[in-house]
């Protein structure tokens, strides 16, 4: 077959018929993949926040957005189990990181201890150091923050007269990560006030059996929204 | 040439990283250990056989003057498939790779084939071009990763090969990538020279 | 090949006098850190040595040259430049990477661009950061007392990270700080420096031009503190780095206008990157910064031909 020619007409249409070809094929891949990638997103949220709240059988609530003291978008999860409210998974963003932007997923308990971690995205930090915040401040590792309470601990690194190790040789990536903390604390402490009512007040000082009346409102509708998350 | 002469030329004759010294970026973007460089040839090594084919196909049909913005189409086509694909069925490797894999689309060996061989050569023969300079490109991002890895990290693939400690930082970062290149460059061209 | 080396003295000669100078500032460094100093700056030029001897006899099948003392000299800066209680492995592959890297991989001594000793340096403080920032405070080799030197102590002043005093002007002088193991003490370098002035195996023109320039910026950059601008001159490499490291014949510009520039611009950059840098210390990025300018300072700024008329 010959090679056509460089008449505008032909052009035209080569040009054409290619990007409708391909456009076609982008847009047939694209439905096809479009409910995987959901899945594959909302599979690594949901095990980022089962990693920082754990328990068997826990709910998780539909994510809440709000902006967090320095600006940034916050993420808050309302974690329960047959209507007690277990603890929050807080989404939150350091812009204080060696390279840029860090986010880190915090779980608090409903007093504001902190019961896990997981750094969703430290891809700015090096490697070697501040890369290795995801298990730093683990339990049982050097910079341990786990069980601690920002409102009563000092969760500031020890240079800055905290009771944070910080990571060797890494200071600026641990005061990063520790403000994500803060900004994530801030949120929690904050939406404590703002979306619940006393009851849940009560729930964070008491834990105990008492408030199961009191907080009767509140899970049912967080559980409402779980379940149409699900769908 | 045979089928097989043309996948070995892309191999070593034409090897795109340590001969022909093309694609730069994500060579030195993406090898900071032996698995990303895999998944990144991997990943350029399925555009390129279906570019390759793709274009070969349609060369007749494509008049000269707007041969580039058809192949660019064609390539930045199939790149968005191979993105929609990563993140629907392996989103870790997507994560690692990030800005990378639609970098594939700039990529100067897939254009570079594309003009080359594809434009002048039947499909098939180019399909297997794809593959040797696919394989060329695969074999070179894992060897430069897996030097980087195991002298910066102390791991070969995730496997600890001796304790972290020891490992040069250098490595892992930009100026290992450099460093790791300009010597294996340098023992290729020994290597080759000699034959 | 710069002019100095055909000057009537021989490469060896030269860096024979330079190891004389060093001896005051290893003497304190002693004094300073104990037996850690001995040990790194032997095992060193140790190391230095080796794979020198190594890689002509194996690599590049040349004449040893090993007899003109140049990987003595890159041995004992290297050690100088990093912290006393560094393991001797760290060492080791520092002096593998300043002689392999940054001499040898160029061709030898005179073709290298960079200052083999600052590229093993850097290449360290980058792949084995915990251990190139650990400070001893005490002097001994292994487990002894880390603490913060001088730089890092104003850099957080500076950031308001810290209501320490700054350091005394004194103590820099005279090295009773924390730092590296050569650096410490700026008299027993600047004592070094006027013997190989007087020996007139450098020229005034790079140290001076360093340390005015790293004054003057130094008293801009830090809100125009007479003591900040100060302990920039006597803290840190500075002073190393100005006399030792950047009059380094190979890898600085061959005349004296070029070499005023030179310095300059060294004492510029460190002040720019232990002002708004990452790292409290700049003085080896910014003298290996400008070794890479050296070729085109050399280019632009031409000695004057012997023997042409004047147009």
């Amino acid at each position: 077959m010959a090679k056509l020619e460089n008449s505008t007409k032909n052009m035209v249409l080569s040009l054409t018929a290619i990007t409708l070809v391909v456009g076609a094929l982008l847009g047939l891949v694209n439905a096809v993949t479009k409910e995987p990638i959901e899945q594959a997103k909302a599979n690594k949220q949901s095990a980022a926040i089962s990693a920082v709240v754990p328990g068997e059988g826990n709910e998780i609530s539909k994510g809440e957005i709000v902006t967090s003291s320095n600006g940034e978008e916050a993420v808050v999860f309302s974690v329960t189990n047959n209507g007690q409210l277990i603890g929050k998974a807080i989404r939150a963003v350091s812009k204080n990181g060696f390279g840029g932007k860090i986010t880190v997923m915090f779980g608090f308990d409903a007093e504001g201890n902190i019961l896990g971690y997981s750094v969703l995205d430290c891809s700015n930090e090096t490697p070697g150091l501040g890369a290795k915040m995801p298990d730093w401040f683990q339990k049982g590792q050097k910079g341990d923050v786990i069980g601690k309470n920002p409102g009563k601990n000092n969760m500031h690194v020890s240079k800055d007269g905290g009771e944070v190790d910080a990571i060797t040789a890494a200071t600026i990536s641990s005061r990063a990560f520790l403000d994500a903390l803060a900004q994530a604390y801030g949120v929690f402490s904050g939406s404590e006030v703002v979306t619940t009512s006393a009851s849940q007040q009560a729930v964070a000082e008491e834990v105990a059996a008492p408030c199961e009346e009191a907080c009767d409102g509140c899970p049912k509708a967080e559980k409402e929204e779980s379940c149409h998350n699900e769908n | 040439m045979s089928k097989l002469g043309i996948i070995i030329n892309g191999l070593i004759k034409e090897n795109p990283t340590f001969v022909l010294l093309l694609g730069m970026c994500p060579t030195l973007g993406t090898t900071s250990s032996a698995i990303n460089g895999m998944s990144m040839g991997l990943a350029t090594m399925a555009v390129l056989i279906c570019s390759n084919f793709v274009i070969s196909c349609l060369k007749n049909l494509i008049p000269d003057k707007v041969h580039i913005p058809c192949y660019i189409v064609v390539i930045a086509g199939f790149v968005t498939v191979v993105q929609l694909l990563l993140k629907a069925y392996a989103p870790a490797v997507d994560e690692k790779l990030g800005l990378f894999i639609p970098l594939i689309v700039v990529n100067c060996i897939v254009l570079g084939r594309a003009e080359s061989f594809a434009a002048k050569n039947s499909p098939v023969d180019s399909a297997c071009d794809g593959i040797g300079i696919g394989l060329g490109f695969t074999c070179a991002l894992t060897l430069i990763g897996l030097c980087r890895e195991l002298l910066g990290a102390g791991t070969v693939f995730g496997a600890s090969i001796y304790p972290e400690q020891f490992g040069a930082l250098t490595f892992v970062l930009a100026p290992g990538a450099f460093i790791t290149l300009g010597f294996l460059v340098a023992i290729f061209n020994k290597l080759t020279a000699k034959k | 090949m710069s002019p100095h080396v055909h000057s009537g003295n021989s490469t060896q000669k030269c860096m024979l006098q330079v190891l004389i100078a060093l001896c005051p500032a290893l003497l304190w460094s002693f004094y300073q850190f104990g037996s850690g100093a001995i040990i790194l700056t032997l095992a060193s030029v140790a190391f230095c040595l080796l794979f020198e001897f190594l890689i002509t006899r194996f690599l590049l099948h040349t004449p040893s040259t090993l007899g003109d003392l140049s990987a003595v000299v890159t041995g004992v800066l290297l050690a100088f430049n990093v912290p006393s209680n560094l393991p001797v492995w760290v060492i080791a592959i520092g002096a593998l990477v300043a002689i392999g890297v940054g001499k040898m991989v160029y061709g030898g001594l005179g073709a290298n661009i960079f200052n083999p000793a600052l590229v093993g340096r850097v290449f360290l403080l980058v792949a084995y950061p915990v251990q190139m920032t650990t400070w001893p405070s005490q002097a001994g080799y292994a487990d002894v007392e880390t603490g913060a030197t001088p730089l890092s102590i104003i850099k957080r002043i500076v950031n308001g990270e810290s209501t320490l005093a700054a350091p005394d002007f004194m103590d820099s002088l005279l090295g009773v700080t924390g730092g590296s193991l050569g650096e410490v003490s700026a008299l027993a370098l600047l004592l070094g420096g006027i013997y190989l002035l007087v020996r007139k195996t450098i020229t005034w023109h790079i140290p001076v031009s360093v340390l005015l320039s790293a004054f003057v910026f130094g008293f801009l950059f830090y809100g125009c503190n007479m003591t900040l601008a100060l302990d920039q001159l006597v803290c840190g490499g500075m002073m190393l780095g100005a006399i030792y490291m950047a009059t380094d014949y190979v890898s600085s510009p061959m005349n004296s206008r070029g070499q005023l520039l030179y310095g300059c611009c060294i004492g510029f950059l460190t002040i720019v990157i232990r002002r708004y840098g990452a790292y409290p210390e700049g003085m080896s990025f910014a003298i290996l910064i400008m070794n890479a300018f050296t070729p085109l300072i050399n280019k632009y700024i031409k000695p004057q031909r012997f023997g042409v008329v004047k147009k």
